[in-house]
C-alpha cells in the first residue's frame, strides 16, 4: 500500500489514448482522459481522485462509475485494481435531503 | 406500435391502476395511476428525460431501479426526481430537466 | 425507539429467507427494503429455476418470490417497504429514511442482505437514452409491462444476458444480436440454445465500438476482437437498433456493511469488494451477519439457502436455538448449498474449459463456442437414443445442477441419479407414453419428443413453446434447426396447453423423417421478424 502512495514513483508519461473522450462518471460527466490525467497530476489514491475530479460524488454516489474508475486508475499506476484502497463508505447510504436528515424520529 | 405488453406468454395481463391524464412539458399524456412515471413516458414514446449540466447531453432510463439517477426529471416543480421509482399521480406535471432545473427556470441560453 | 430481535436489511430472496428461518425459532423480525415492492430481483424472473426440488426447481422465480412473502407474513415478520437504511451504527442501531423522516431502530442481531448491482461497460455513445442494463430491461418488461425497445442488441453471454435475451423475445421484442468479447458462451448451453434456435445470431469475440444516434440510440457498431482484445477494424458491423442492453456482471452493494466497520476483502471471484464472512454468514462484527449476493455474487437459489443459514446463526447468537439443533440445521443447509455449487459452472471450474464431461463424454464444443450444439454432438450424448415410436430426446450436454426431468417422467424413462449435475440419460428399455411432462418440466427447454414413425415418411417433433401468439393446429410454417436456419416447411399437428405445464406449451410439428433430428423450432407466419 505504501509503495502506491509514494509520489516519487515514476509511472511514466501521459499518452493520449483513442478512447479518452468516453464518459466514465455519468453524473459529473468526467471522461476517461480526465481521470488518467489526474493520476499523472499526482492523484494516486481513489479518495484523491474523487475529491480532485468529483467522480463518484454526483447524484448516484459512485454506483455506476466506482468500479470503472478503479480499473482506470490502477492501469495508469501499473498496479492491480484489487490493491487500491477502496473509498470510504459513510452514512447516508443514499442521497437524503437536509430537511429529512433534520427530521429524526424514535431516537 | 404500442410499447405496452399485452398478454405476456408467462405473466398474462399486467395489473394496472386507472388510466389518468398527466403532462410532460405541457403536453397532455395518459398513463396508469401508480406505475413509474418513466414507464408511462416510455409507453408514450418519450426517451429523453433530461439534458446534462456540462455537455447538455440527452439522458434517459439506465438502471430502471432508482440507483443511477439518469432518469431524473422535474416533477411538480421539484428537480432530481427519479422517474423510474416515482409512482404516477393524476395531473402530474413532468418537465424535461436541463442541468438541475426545468427550462422555464433558466435564463435565456443558460443552463441552471 | 423500536427494538427487534433481528433486523434484516433487504427483502430479496436471501433477506426474506433469513427472516423466515429466524421467525420460526421465535425471533421478532423486521425486514427493511428501499423498494416499493419486496422480493429483490426475484419478481422479475419469469423463467423456471434449476436445481432440484429442495431448491425449488421448475418453479418460476416470481412465484418463489410470492411464496416467500406469504410465508414471511404468516410467521409474523414485519416487512417495511419504501424504507432506505441509511446507516448501520454501533450497538446494532440503524437509521432508516421513511417518507420524510429519519427513524431509528435497534436490534440484538442484524443480517445485511443488500444484494448486488449491475456492472457497466463504457463505450462511445453509452450515455444515449436506449442504452441500459439488462436488469433495467427486465424491470421494464416483467414488472411494468413495457417493452424496453423494439430492436435490441444484448451485450454479454452470461446467464443474465441469455435469460434476459429470451425474455425480450417473449415480450415481443426483436433481438438483433448477442455479443460477447469472450470466444465462448459464458452461461448455460441450454439458455444459449433457446436463443440460437429462435434465430438470434451470436457474435462471440466481438465488442461494441459505438452506439449511434442523436438524442437516442438508432444503431450500434460492433467489431471482432483479437486475442489481445484489440478491435479488428475490417470486421466492423452495423445494426439498426433502438436499445442496447448490458449484461456484464454484478457487484455486491456492500457499502452499508462496510460503513458499519466490518472487515472487507477484494475478491474478484465473489464480484468485488465483499465483507469477510464464513460459511455461517458471520462477519467480523459480532451479531452482524450477511447473506446472498452482498457476500458473493451467485444466484437466487444459493442466496435463499445462505439466508436460511444466516437466520440460524442469528437465532443461535441470541440463544433461541440449542447447539445440537443449530449444528443439525447447518448440516442440512450446507448439504443443499453444496449440491448447487457443483458442475461445469461452479466457482472452482470457472474459466476452465473441460475436454470432457464428468462422465467422460467429449465436451460439446460447438455449444460452447457457437451457442448451439450440432446434430453430431447431440447424437453421442446419453440423452439421445434410437427408439421406435415416440421417445424423449434430451439435448442437455453440460454438467449443471438440475434434475426436474427425472422426477417428471412417471415411467422412469429419464435418469440422472444421486448427483444432480449428472447428464440426463434416456432408458431405451422403458416405453414413453408421449405425455410431454418432461418437455414442459425442463427449465432449460432442452427436451423434445421425437417419433420417427409418426406417419409414412414423416416424423413428429414436440417442442416446448413459450411465445404468443400460440400457433394453431394446421398452421404451415418453417422448421428451424438448432442454429436458427430453416430446414423445411412444416405443419403444426398438435398444440397442448395444461395448467400442470405452467405456461410451457407443447408444440408438435410434422417433418420429413430425415429432419427428425434437426428440426427444433417453429417459425410461423405471425412470429415477429427474425434476422440471421
Amino acid at each position: 500500500m505504501q509503495s502506491i502512495n509514494d509520489r516519487s514513483r515514476d509511472i511514466g508519461d501521459f499518452f493520449a489514448e483513442a478512447d479518452d473522450s468516453v464518459l466514465i462518471c455519468r453524473c459529473e460527466e468526467i471522461t476517461k482522459g480526465e481521470i488518467r490525467r489526474a493520476v499523472h497530476d499526482g492523484m494516486f489514491t481513489l479518495t484523491e481522485i474523487r475529491r480532485y475530479l468529483r467522480t463518484g460524488m454526483g447524484l448516484c454516489q459512485g454506483q455506476s462509475c466506482g468500479n470503472l474508475v478503479k480499473k482506470i486508475v490502477a492501469k495508469e499506476l501499473g498496479v492491480s485494481a484489487n490493491s487500491l484502497e477502496p473509498v470510504f463508505s459513510r452514512a447516508p447510504m443514499r442521497p437524503v435531503e437536509m430537511k429529512i436528515l433534520a427530521n429524526e424520529r424514535g431516537v | 406500435m404500442t410499447m405496452r405488453i399485452e398478454n405476456h406468454p408467462i405473466l398474462g395481463d399486467f395489473e394496472k391502476g386507472r388510466l389518468v391524464k398527466f403532462y410532460c412539458d405541457n403536453r397532455e399524456l395518459q398513463g396508469y395511476e401508480g406505475e413509474p412515471v418513466a414507464a408511462a413516458l416510455r409507453a408514450a414514446g418519450i426517451l429523453v428525460h433530461r439534458h446534462t449540466k456540462k455537455n447538455a447531453a440527452p439522458r434517459g432510463i439506465f438502471c430502471a431501479i432508482g440507483r443511477c439517477t439518469d432518469c431524473v426529471m422535474v416533477i411538480d416543480g421539484k428537480a432530481n426526481i427519479r422517474t423510474c421509482v416515482t409512482p404516477l399521480v393524476e395531473g402530474m406535471q413532468v418537465q424535461t430537466q436541463y442541468g438541475t432545473a426545468a427550462k422555464s427556470e433558466c435564463k435565456q441560453g443558460e443552463l441552471a | 425507539m423500536k427494538r427487534y430481535d433481528l433486523i434484516v436489511v433487504g427483502a430479496g430472496p436471501s433477506g426474506l429467507s433469513a427472516a423466515i428461518e429466524a421467525a420460526k425459532y421465535g425471533l421478532n423480525v423486521a425486514v427493511f427494503d428501499e423498494n416499493t415492492r419486496p422480493g429483490g430481483q426475484l419478481f422479475k424472473q419469469v423463467h423456471k429455476f434449476f436445481g432440484s426440488k429442495e431448491h425449488k426447481a421448475k418453479i418460476r422465480g416470481f412465484q418463489i418470490g410470492q411464496d416467500l412473502l406469504a410465508e414471511a407474513k404468516a410467521l409474523g415478520v414485519e416487512v417495511i417497504l419504501n424504507a432506505t437504511v441509511t446507516g448501520l451504527f454501533q450497538d446494532k442501531e440503524i437509521t432508516v429514511k421513511i417518507a420524510d423522516a429519519i427513524c431509528h431502530y435497534k436490534a440484538d442481531s442484524i443480517i445485511v442482505a443488500t444484494g448486488a448491482a449491475e456492472n457497466t461497460v463504457p463505450f462511445a455513445g453509452w450515455t444515449l437514452p436506449g442504452v441500459m442494463g439488462a436488469g433495467a430491461a427486465q424491470t421494464l418488461m416483467n414488472l411494468h409491462g413495457i417493452k424496453p425497445g423494439n430492436k435490441i442488441l444484448m451485450l454479454g453471454s452470461g446467464n443474465v444476458g441469455l435469460v434476459v435475451g429470451y425474455q425480450l423475445l417473449q415480450a415481443g421484442c426483436e433481438l438483433a444480436a448477442l455479443v460477447d468479447a469472450s470466444p465462448k458462451v459464458g452461461g448455460y448451453g441450454v439458455h444459449a440454445a433457446k436463443l440460437a434456435r429462435a434465430g438470434v445470431p451470436f457474435f462471440l469475440s466481438h465488442t461494441i465500438v459505438q452506439a449511434k444516434g442523436n438524442d437516442h440510440v438508432t444503431g450500434v457498431e460492433i467489431a471482432q476482437v483479437d486475442e489481445n482484445w484489440k478491435v479488428i477494424p475490417a470486421s466492423k458491423k452495423y445494426f439498426e437498433v433502438d436499445t442496447i442492453c448490458m449484461a456484464v456482471g454484478l457487484s455486491p452493494m456492500a457499502q452499508l456493511i462496510n460503513m458499519a466497520g466490518a472487515k472487507m476483502e477484494t475478491n474478484p471471484q465473489k464480484g468485488g469488494c465483499v465483507p469477510i464472512s464464513n460459511a455461517y454468514g458471520e462477519t467480523s462484527l459480532a451479531g452482524v451477519f450477511v447473506a446472498g449476493d452482498v457476500a458473493g455474487v451467485e444466484e437466487a437459489s444459493s442466496a435463499m439457502i445462505e439466508g436460511h443459514i444466516a437466520g440460524v446463526s442469528a437465532a443461535a447468537y441470541l440463544g433461541f436455538i440449542g447447539k445440537e439443533e443449530q449444528i443439525s440445521r447447518y448440516k442440512d443447509l450446507e448439504s443443499s448449498l453444496c449440491k448447487l455449487r457443483q458442475g461445469m459452472f461452479s466457482l472452482e471450474n470457472r474459466g476452465k474449459v473441460p475436454s470432457t464431461t464428468e462422465e467422460g463424454y467429449a465436451t460439446a464444443n460447438n455449444l460452447l463456442y457457437q451457442g448451439f450444439c450440432t446434430e453430431e454432438e447431440v447424437l453421442r450424448f446419453p440423452g439421445t437414443t434410437k427408439q421406435v415410436g415416440v421417445h424423449a430426446v434430451i439435448e442437455c450436454l453440460q454438467n449443471i445442477p438440475c434434475n426436474p426431468c427425472q422426477e417428471a417422467c412417471a415411467r422412469h424413462c429419464i435418469k440422472i441419479g444421486e448427483k444432480i449435475t449428472s447428464l440426463p440419460s434416456v432408458d431405451e428399455e422403458k416405453t414413453c407414453s408421449g405425455c410431454g411432462m418432461c418437455v414442459a418440466s425442463c427449465s432449460g427447454q432442452a427436451i423434445f419428443l421425437v417419433d420417427e414413425s409418426y406417419a409414412d415418411g414423416y416424423a413428429s417433433v414436440t417442442m416446448p413453446y413459450e411465445f404468443l401468439p400460440l400457433p394453431q393446429v394446421g398452421e404451415i410454417g418453417w422448421a428451424l434447426d438448432r442454429s436458427g436456419e430453416a430446414v423445411c416447411k412444416t405443419e403444426v399437428v398438435q398444440v397442448k396447453t395444461s395448467p400442470v405445464f405452467d405456461h410451457t406449451n407443447l408444440l408438435t410439428i410434422k417433418v420429413p423423417v430425415d429432419k427428425a433430428m434437426s428440426a427444433r423450432f417453429f417459425k410461423g407466419g405471425v412470429f415477429h421478424a427474425i434476422h440471421k
